[in-house]
């Protein structure tokens, strides 16, 4: 099992570059039982998106269907899927190594640019302002700690953290 | 004195002052001390796993080390930052190369992650370090009136194999601790399924259904509130409320309460020092019939 | 003893090798070593005039050992040792190596070179010949008589094979009722006739016509005079050896005297006991005092001991017409020597409230497919039938759930492989008779592999039977609807369907019956990962285990329907048969021997040996010193390599023989390149060597075989000899984990040389100068390239410097 990503070459198929990310190590288990679609609670109400779809996708290599399409960013990591599939794929965590490939490849919603912008200015994801901290003070919480945020981007940088870009045109 | 480092995340801290301060009061109450640490950032929840899941593994295990260094063990109130955190403790202690790796980076920030901590959720401190006897003889205002249906989340329970918080399949941990306050725990529908929470800003209206199936089902099965555990999932039902009213023409009115504002109630904490006004959906219901 | 005189039979495989190797060089050599008396060369010694020859050397006293380079050894030894033997001259006095598929082929293109390796090989036969010593056959007597354990389909049928052949048979069954897991089946695929019928004894038995099978009752199978059958009974414990086999058995007492009992049924009829029937899913309530079925064997009524209430009530034994019943009934111990064992334990229904989200556990309404064929039986708890069990209303919404615990890594990662035929066959009876059924499958694959089995499938389709593909991710009860509902994807469809259903039949995996494990550790058989029963070999011994006159049948060693059972059945009956015929246990005596003096308390060789073949004794001295039984040691050597105190020789295969080998191997190079020597098994190993050199294949002649019973026997002491010899690397080949013909050695070898090489540096030696391989026969092209790649190795790692060398 990986336990960095190895960085696909040419000759890899796609789904060899997903076995080689982590997270992505599980996915040739799978044998389209369909467990996992059955336990999805999006799949029902959002025609896009069909764990088990989304994984025959990948074993057959349909890249670009995978790495430019909605539907690996409809998942809501519930682990539901995981925890039935009796073949032990770890789906939500091929979905994370799915997206981590798209958004290197340039293709996410845009919502992640603001949660990396965010992490990467405050290490936080959820800003606290000033209105907060005086809230905070009148409520009697104590104030908040100084969070390192320089240890955290020095990790970001070693682990090739790629900051998702903003579309523009994105719906 | 049993002491945690507690980690309050981004979201509560922000937005949930109702949580942190019934959390803070309760554990103060049942003798627990809580040391807020310097230094601990986001704990990478699964947007950021998102984006990149070894640099998310990387980061939760720094704010394990500070711990380590502080020789505490975690407690977390939110299930994002509960399963972040547990999860790569649970994958580092397994798994050796994973953790050659993860130290690999580590260096470069002078930190060396060494296993001697655990990471728990506000609820297995709760379960584990007071237990149900202690916490019966200290609830001054039982629930007695109160149907709950509780609501776990999903990232207390799942992946079940890192967390091992309780049964993925038949939890029974909030159960108990709801009974233990008096209150009458519901089965419902699809308890065990998500709030939508994760999805919103990436597919509202179907983060949306969602949280409307799960009013639709605990109102069904007669819940005079929910019980998170979860700031999204707090979010996603009671500010969902609203969206659901707007969209569907749906009126549910039913509160949103987080375990830790229960159990404060019921040790005898003033709501008026819980914040609990902070509710888009009035606890009003859920006061009466504690008062 | 008298002094070694060896014969040399040089063949040129009918001018073969004639062109490749100096034939004068290899005479002139030979002539020169002490102790030739006789030097031959012709075209071939395994037959015809060469081996007259060698009959005549031995006969005309010239020589006492013989030595033969032959093509083919493996082969034409099996001729050259009979007529050796008929000659007089013991036949393990013979060396027979093959100068042709170890030597001139594979080095053809350096003929010189060629030429020099087989003056070492030639060498080192001779060497080995003048060490080796007559091995002698041992005998041992054999009790003809079997014990079968297990009462079910197959047990039974190889009970009346082995019973017809003539042997003393014993059958046990744990059960009071013989007819085990298939006789609760109702009905069989594929021939759709009754679970509870078999074959017919070809005994003489009045009243049974000689035809092919029979409903037990009737078939005269408990009627057969050398055949006696034991109910409730347990293995407790065996001891002895093959052939004689002291088996101690746990009689449970019945209650109920079988030669009185006449089955009126009086006793239950006054029985106030009511207690769940397990035999039919607990689906109804049965007396204390019972029969299973009414067409159960034997018929005599059972007492269930935990259920009934003895001198409180004793009802039965006031009513009872013949004084059969017996409350004060003790169990008993039976002891029963027999000279084979057969196992026929079989295989049970896993526990699906396993599956948590299946909610078996909690919803009546959720059955498997063994409930569901109670329910089918006319005779069974329904009467015939199909009814929801919460409420005892018809069934008419039926899903089936296919591979619930299969092909699940949680819980079984193997596909239990009949539950898709068992489903099938369920799901079509039920329509059959409930026409209006509404039924659906849902399945992964759906697997119908065996004569006539997709026929079952395509009938079903037929029926109406509509098929889903999909394994659902939950049931759960819709107390509105009144219903369980199935909630599963259709892939085909990619559409979400909640199946309603008034009851769900689950396809529950098949698992290792109750017990199996208890009982492998009683009989010394080793079980796989699955938990069934390990067969000797898959392929080719599939009813044989690694103890000789032990056999396994049926569901023991996996999920079978009942004609694989049968045939299973029939091939250990004739395993057992072949066993037991001869009444002796002729084997020859390549055993470990220890040498007491060495020998000091450790336990290693006993937890190593395979066979269970040696056991500890107390000495005077409040010591323990290891004993080898000879019946049982198969010789591979596992035991001598693994000895701390080099206390264990192998006959035939001691270590003086070996050193003179390795020596004599390793005595003349004639090559540019660094010696290599290779200890090659005897089975996977030397024969892809052999097969390398069949298939002409090349590598240098630099490399050096030395041919061993199995690798687990090379010792570390051996390997820095090797190197002292002048060997610059060594390989070890041996056959592949889970192929090794000794069952451990080549795993124990692999884990010895991974400590070798750490040995090896300390001694100042690069570890990368001894590695392990393991191949099979048609592997030679992989041998080839090892020699090839040790080789250079050892070529760029330089001169190997000892320790103490300048």
């Amino acid at each position: 099992m990986p336990h960095h990503n190895t960085k696909e070459n040419a000759n890899m198929s796609f789904s060899e570059e997903v076995t080689h990310r982590h997270g992505g190590e599980t996915l040739t288990a799978c044998y389209q039982c369909g467990t996992c679609a059955s336990s999805c609670p999006v799949a029902r109400l959002d025609a896009r998106f069909n764990p088990r779809e989304i994984i025959k996708l990948s074993l057959l290599g349909e890249k670009q269907e995978i790495l430019t399409g909605d539907a690996i960013w409809l998942c809501t990591s519930c682990f539901n899927c995981q925890e039935r599939c009796p073949q032990d794929v770890e789906i939500a965590d091929v979905i994370y190594a799915l997206r981590n490939i798209a958004l290197e490849a340039g293709n996410s919603p845009n919502i992640y640019a603001d949660f990396a912008s965010a992490l990467i200015a405050d290490g936080r994801i959820v800003a606290i302002s000033k209105f907060v901290e005086k809230k905070r003070e009148e409520y009697g919480l104590p104030p908040l700690k100084a969070v390192h945020v320089e240890a955290l981007n020095t990790i970001l940088s070693a682990t090739g953290f790629t900051k998702p870009e903003k579309k523009e045109a994105s719906q | 004195m049993t002491s945690y480092a507690i980690f309050l995340g981004c979201t509560i801290p922000a937005r949930q002052p109702n949580y942190e301060l019934s959390a803070r009061k309760t554990l103060e109450k049942l003798g627990v001390e809580l040391v807020d640490l310097d230094g601990f950032t986001c704990c990478c929840p699964p947007p950021i796993q998102s984006i990149n899941l070894e640099s998310s593994q990387a980061i939760a295990a720094y704010n394990i080390c500070l711990a380590e260094e502080a020789g505490l063990d975690i407690v977390a109130l939110c299930n994002g930052c509960f399963e972040s955190l547990a999860m790569v403790n649970a994958a580092l202690k397994k798994d050796k190369e994973l953790k050659t790796h993860v130290n690999e980076v580590l260096a470069k920030v002078g930190k060396e992650y060494q296993g001697t901590i655990e990471v728990k959720h506000f609820l297995q401190v709760l379960m584990e370090d007071i237990g149900l006897e202690k916490i019966k003889a200290n609830v001054v205002k039982p629930l007695n009136k109160l149907n709950v249906a509780p609501f776990y989340g999903c990232h207390s329970l799942r992946p079940s194999k890192l967390l091992q918080l309780d049964d993925p399949e038949r939890p029974q941990i909030l159960e108990n601790l709801l009974e233990a306050l008096g209150a009458t725990p519901l089965e419902y529908r699809n308890k065990l399924k998500c709030c939508g929470g994760l999805l919103k800003g990436i597919s509202d209206d179907t983060a949306l259904a969602l949280a409307r199936e799960k009013l639709m089902n605990t109102t069904k099965a007669g819940a005079d509130c929910i019980s998170t555990l979860c700031p999204f999932c707090f979010v996603a039902l009671d500010i969902g409320q609203i969206q659901v009213k707007s969209k569907y023409q749906e009126v549910y009115d039913i509160p949103i309460m987080h375990y830790s504002e229960l159990i404060a109630l019921a040790l005898g904490v003033d709501p008026e020092e819980l914040a609990i006004k902070s509710h888009k959906v009035k606890a009003d219901k859920v006061l009466e019939k504690i008062a | 003893m008298e002094q070694p005189k060896v014969g040399v039979f040089l063949s040129d495989c009918g001018k073969q090798l004639s062109d490749i190797l100096d034939f004068d060089a290899l005479t002139n050599f030979v002539k020169n070593v002490p102790n030739v008396a006789l030097i031959a060369r012709g075209s071939e010694f395994w037959r015809g005039n060469g081996l007259k020859a060698i009959v005549d050397a031995i006969k005309g006293g010239k020589i006492n050992r013989v030595v033969v380079a032959e093509s083919l050894p493996k082969l034409s030894e099996v001729n050259i040792a009979q007529a050796v033997s008929d000659a007089g001259l013991n036949s393990y006095l013979v060396e027979v190596i093959d100068l042709k598929d170890h030597c001139a082929w594979p080095h053809r293109s350096a003929p010189a070179e060629a030429t020099e390796k087989a003056k070492a090989m030639l060498l080192s036969a001779i060497e080995r010949a003048k060490l080796l010593e007559p091995i002698e056959k041992l005998e041992f007597p054999t009790l003809k008589s079997a014990l079968i354990i297990g009462g079910g389909i197959a047990g039974m049928q190889t009970a009346v094979d082995l019973a017809d052949l003539g042997f003393e048979v014993n059958l046990i069954e744990k059960a009071p009722f013989l007819g085990g897991l298939a006789a609760r089946a109702g009905r069989f695929f594929p021939t759709d006739d009754c679970a509870i019928c078999i074959q017919s004894p070809s005994s003489d038995v009045k009243t049974i016509t000689h035809t092919s099978r029979k409903c037990v009752y009737r078939s005269g199978f408990s009627e057969i005079p050398n055949l006696s059958i034991l109910t409730n009974a347990e293995v407790v414990s065996v001891e002895g050896v093959p052939g004689n086999y002291k088996v101690t058995i746990e009689k449970k007492p019945r209650y109920v005297d079988a030669d009185k009992c006449v089955v009126c049924g009086k006793c239950a009829e006054v029985c106030p006991v009511e207690t769940p029937d397990e035999y039919n899913a607990n689906l109804n309530n049965r007396k204390a005092i019972y029969l299973n079925v009414p067409t159960v064997h034997p018929q005599i009524y059972a007492i269930d001991e935990d259920a009934c209430k003895f001198q409180e009530c004793a009802k039965c034994v006031a009513v009872c017409p013949t004084n059969a019943i017996d409350l004060g009934q003790q169990t008993e111990q039976v002891t029963l020597n027999v000279g084979s064992i057969v196992v026929a334990t079989g295989f049970k229904e896993f526990d699906s409230s396993n599956i948590k989200e299946y909610h078996y556990d909690e919803y009546p309404d959720v059955i498997t497919n063994l409930e569901l064929a109670r329910m089918i039986d006319g005779f069974g708890p329904t009467g015939g039938k199909i009814i929801r069990p919460s409420d005892g209303k018809p069934a008419k919404k039926i899903v089936f759930v296919q591979c619930a615990g299969s092909r699940d890594r949680r819980y079984n990662p193997y596909c239990s492989s009949i539950c898709c035929m068992i489903s099938l066959k369920n799901a079509s009876l039920v329509k059959e008779a409930n026409p209006d059924a509404e039924i659906s499958i849902c399945y992964i694959d759906i697997r119908t592999t065996g004569r006539e089995h997709e026929y079952y499938y395509e009938r079903a389709r037929d029926m109406g039977i509509k098929f889903v593909k999909g394994r659902p991710t939950e049931i759960y009860n819709d107390e509105e609807k009144g219903k369980l509902i199935v909630d599963v994807e259709d892939a085909l469809l990619k559409r979400f369907l909640d199946l309603e259903a008034d009851l769900v039949v689950l396809a529950a995996a098949m698992v290792p019956a109750e017990g199996t494990a208890e009982l492998a550790e009683i009989l010394g058989l080793d079980l796989e990962a699955d938990g069934f029963f390990k067969e000797y070999n898959a392929k080719l011994r599939p009813t044989e285990t690694k103890k000789r006159g032990i056999y396994l049948c049926g569901g023991a060693t996996f999920p079978k329907d009942a004609p694989t059972a049968s045939l299973h059945a029939h091939s250990a009956a004739m395993k057992a048969a072949k066993f037991l015929t001869s009444g002796k246990i002729v084997k020859d005596q390549r055993t470990a021997i220890i040498n007491e003096d060495y020998c000091g308390d450790c336990e290693f060789c006993p937890v190593m040996c395979p066979y269970g073949a040696i056991t500890l004794e107390p000495t005077t001295e409040d010591h323990f010193v290891a004993k080898v039984n000879e019946i049982l040691c198969e010789g591979c050597g596992v035991c001598v390599g693994t000895c701390p105190l080099n206390a264990i020789e192998l006959r035939h295969s001691r270590p003086n023989q070996m050193s003179a080998q390795m020596n004599a191997l390793l005595s003349v190079n004639g090559t540019s390149k660094p010696l290599v020597l290779a200890f090659c098994c005897q089975e996977c190993g030397h024969t892809a060597v052999d097969s390398s050199g069949m298939a002409k294949m090349e590598y240098p002649a630099n490399v050096r075989i030395i041919k061993v019973p199995c690798a687990g026997i090379v010792r570390v002491n051996q390997i820095l000899e090797a190197y002292k010899a002048g060997a610059q690397a060594v390989m070890i080949v041996g056959c592949k984990t889970d192929g090794c013909h000794y069952e451990v050695g080549s795993a124990k070898a692999e884990k010895k040389m991974d400590m070798a090489k750490i040995l090896l540096k300390e001694y100042g030696i690069e570890p990368e100068r001894l590695e392990m391989f393991k191949m099979v026969f048609i592997e030679g092209a992989q041998f080839a390239e090892a020699a090839k790649m040790m080789t250079e190795r050892a070529a760029k790692l330089g001169t190997l410097k000892l320790m103490g060398d300048s």
